[in-house]
């Protein structure tokens, strides 16, 4: 009996799964807390159409059918983030997101945050689309059970840096700014770091280690590029999404930081095998080689 | 089963009536939001018009305002307006009650008839005495503009620091809460001026008001907010606002603050038709201490553009608002052709649960919405024939299941209830009338509902991850 658990547990190590059923939870709790129950069909549109793009493109592309838990990931990112009244576009954000994934591509490595381009294209192709920053509220509630799951993920990916120092970077200038200088009480600060739709792009869209660099120094450089340009935005500019548009302008900046900072890309595959974070165990031993096989060390 | 509605609004003889006291005592409904302000927000790309409703209660030469601005307003931008486009706004938009008449079982007998629901109130900073404008260089203050406009003075000011700005307006005679002065520190260093306004007495004598008219600001900011801040420094509790929001593309909801529909189309009792404005003020206290006090509750949401042939309302509680009002709100392109999407939302904010100042986005979210409870009266005549005693039967299900409906929706104790259903239908006689109405059951009153199971779920589920990771781990080690 145990030699036929053992291998199923194996197999559950890719972080993926963990992934899946922490944004599931997610996607529950504004089902039957906040009340989305209106949208359903919305999420199951964007959950079918996602799957099946993927399967699509990965049969006439890649013959490769172990992402589809990367597109159900995609998928319920949007269901989260995105909104809108007619299923038909959140289904179609759906598509955009994974089609990204085949078209826009930079030596094998896909170019947008795959969630964050079905989100922003579809805002601006449809019209109909939108985002509700509020609409998670802010408690640090959320706070501690986004940050508790994208942690136990994230340190399986070795990919929790992004998520951290944009954090950082945007709560220090804000600190400095609405705090230290305009003299806002810390009840202002601590709303804001709390919101919920915030949290849930830091820990779960930032991170995703495909679309980020995959250097350490590039994936710096990046997210506190993002946190700054994100404070100004939502500072200065009163756009309470910038993060999200953000992020989908600087897609380009991964792919020149990749080739500043040159390091082997991320593979799930061989992750979910490993069971655990291979990067910094490769990063002594290669610096300058692409898609490597990583050791295995089962 | 056609459904015809005719609806009532229990308007209130507004002006006089919010100014003076005695009102409020007199009507049971009056009191329901007694701390309430309403604001009208046009927004059409970084053009913000304001308009504020103010039901000052006291001698007019006490009233002051100060309210943080974006920008130096020019004279033309700032206008006073008639009260009447709130209490059209506020009965047209208001949380509805609908009554309903099953059609005879036995014989082919119908009727129809509807109802009601209620208005308004505001809050403002109190002004101790006249105002005797004086430019202080020690205090940093500068009175950037000074107009009279309608029967008030106004003063755009900007300051350097608040102590100045404290000194500035206690010197002038404004009495400032001492809790506001903490809060006019950040407006300064964001570079906001504030709009200092005061009655001039002369101008309301020859004015025939006998109440403040609403005042009615332009300008553009990317800010689409309302600095709610400073005016809490001005109360201790919770305070209601009402906000009429107008855009171009969609509904208007908080940036920063869950926006939640309030329950509708729920069917409640016959009787709560007596008592319909205590009903709406216990279901909106319940709903928002589900929400954890801390949301902003939709009310209304329609499409009123003047050429929009479509219904305004389903059904009507008020005329909807035609174009020359809703110009006269600031909604310059409402002849343009152009949509014109409303809504209303209803914020109660306290400090604790409101730290940071409403802020709103305009989203392309077009579905009409309306906080709507309906009343369904048994079948005239007698139940005689066999269709009649299967009707019996469905009626007192049905009544069971409205006393469940407003329990869930007022926290109200309706065990006392109970002949409403086992009579069932007596009330064909309009007996509605002696039911006692609005007894709260002790638990009630809609505390603050933190989903405990669900956290205690994911609480459970997140440590079990994290064990299961950590075994893995672990062995993986070994």
């Amino acid at each position: 009996m145990r030699n036929l658990i053992k291998p199923a547990l194996e197999h559950l190590k890719d972080p993926r799964y963990f992934q899946i059923f922490y944004l599931s939870l997610f996607l529950s709790y504004g089902i039957f807390e906040l009340g989305w129950n209106a949208n359903i069909p919305g999420f199951i549109a964007v959950i079918l159409v996602s799957l099946l793009t993927q399967m699509v493109f990965s049969f006439f592309l890649t013959k490769n059918y172990a992402s589809w838990k990367s597109a159900l990931i995609t998928a319920l990112g949007l269901c989260l983030l995105l909104k809108s009244n007619q299923w038909e576009i959140l289904a179609l954000g759906g598509f955009l997101a994974i089609a990204s994934k085949f078209v826009f591509k930079v030596k094998g490595k896909h170019l947008f945050n795959p969630a964050n381009f079905g989100i922003i294209v579809t805002i601006l192709i449809t019209g109909e689309a939108w985002i509700s920053p509020g609409q998670w509220g802010s408690s640090p509630v959320l706070l501690y059970f986004i940050g508790a799951a994208a942690l136990m993920i994230l340190f399986k990916v070795g990919r929790i840096d992004t998520s951290l120092i944009f954090l950082v970077t945007l709560f220090v200038l804000d600190i400095i700014y609405s705090q230290i200088y305009l003299g806002w009480e810390w009840s202002v600060f601590a709303h804001k770091a709390t919101n919920g739709t915030l949290l849930l792009y830091a820990f779960f869209m930032i991170t995703d280690p495909v679309t980020t660099p995959n250097h350490i120094k590039g994936r710096v450089i990046w997210s506190v590029l993002l946190g700054i340009i994100s404070f100004v935005l939502m500072s200065q500019f009163y756009i309470h999404t910038a993060p999200i548009w953000v992020l989908f302008f600087l897609a380009p900046l991964t792919a020149f930081m990749d080739r500043k900072y040159q390091f082997e890309r991320f593979q799930w595959l061989n992750l979910s095998v490993v069971g655990r974070g291979p990067i910094i165990e490769k990063k002594n031993q290669l610096n300058n080689s692409n898609t490597i096989k990583l050791k295995q060390e089962i | 089963m056609k459904k015809v509605a005719i609806i009532m609004a229990l308007l209130f003889a507004t002006g006089e009536a919010m100014s003076f006291c005695g009102f409020y005592v007199a009507k049971a409904g009056a009191k329901m939001f007694n701390n309430k302000s309403e604001v009208i927000l046009v927004r059409d790309g970084t053009k913000s018009v304001i308009t504020m409703s103010n039901d000052f209660k006291g001698d007019v030469k006490d009233f002051a305002m100060v309210v943080p601005v974006p920008e130096i307003l020019r004279e033309r931008d700032i206008k006073v307006v008639d009260r009447y486009l709130f209490d059209q706004l506020d009965a047209y938009s208001a949380p509805r009650l609908v009554e309903y008449y099953d059609p005879a079982p036995c014989s082919q007998y119908r009727k129809y008839k509807n109802l009601e629901d209620k208005s308004s109130r505001a809050n403002t900073m109190i002004l101790k005495e006249e105002i005797s404008v004086v430019e202080d260089d020690e205090t940093g203050v500068t009175i950037e503009a000074k107009y009279t406009i309608g029967e008030y003075d106004i003063l755009i000011l900007s300051a350097k620091e608040s102590d100045g700005l404290k000194t500035w307006l206690t010197t002038n005679g404004y009495a400032i809460p001492a809790k506001a002065e903490r809060v006019l520190e950040p407006y300064i260093k964001s570079n906001m001026k504030f709009f200092v306004v005061k009655v001039n007495l002369e101008k309301k004598k020859q004015s025939n008001f006998n109440y403040l008219r609403p005042i009615q600001i332009t300008f553009n900011s990317p800010k689409f907010m309302l600095p709610i801040r400073l005016g809490m420094a001005n109360s201790n509790g919770a305070q209601d606002m009402i906000v009429y929001a107008f855009t171009k593309a969609g509904r208007v909801e908080a940036a920063n603050y869950r926006t939640i529909e309030m329950p509708t189309a729920r069917k409640i009792p016959t009787f709560v038709k007596q008592k319909f404005e205590q009903f709406y003020f216990d279901a909106f206290e319940k709903a928002y201490g589900n929400e954890g006090k801390k949301a902003v509750f939709l009310e209304y949401a329609w499409n009123v553009t003047p050429t929009f042939r479509g219904m305004k309302c389903d059904p009507c509680v008020g005329p909807p608002p035609l174009t020359n009002q809703l110009l006269q709100a600031g909604v310059d392109w409402a002849s343009s052709g152009e949509q014109v999407y409303f809504s209303r939302l209803h914020v109660r904010y306290t400090e604790s649960k409101f730290p940071q100042d409403l802020q709103f986005v305009v989203t392309p979210n077009r579905t009409n919405y309306q906080a709507r409870y309906v009343l369904t009266h048994p079948a005239p005549g007698q139940y005689d024939c066999e269709k009649g005693k299967a009707y019996m039967e469905s009626l007192k299900q049905r009544r069971d299941l409205e006393l469940s409906e407003l329990e869930v929706l007022t926290d109200w104790n309706t065990a006392k209830y109970t002949k409403y259903v086992s009579e069932g239908t007596d009330y064909v006689n309009e007996k509605q009338d002696a039911w006692p109405v609005g007894g709260k059951s002790p638990n009630g009153g809609g505390g603050n509902n933190t989903p405990w199971g669900f956290l205690l779920l994911m609480t459970g589920i997140v440590a079990t991850g994290g064990l299961y990771y950590l075994r893995n781990r672990s062995q993986q080690i070994d």
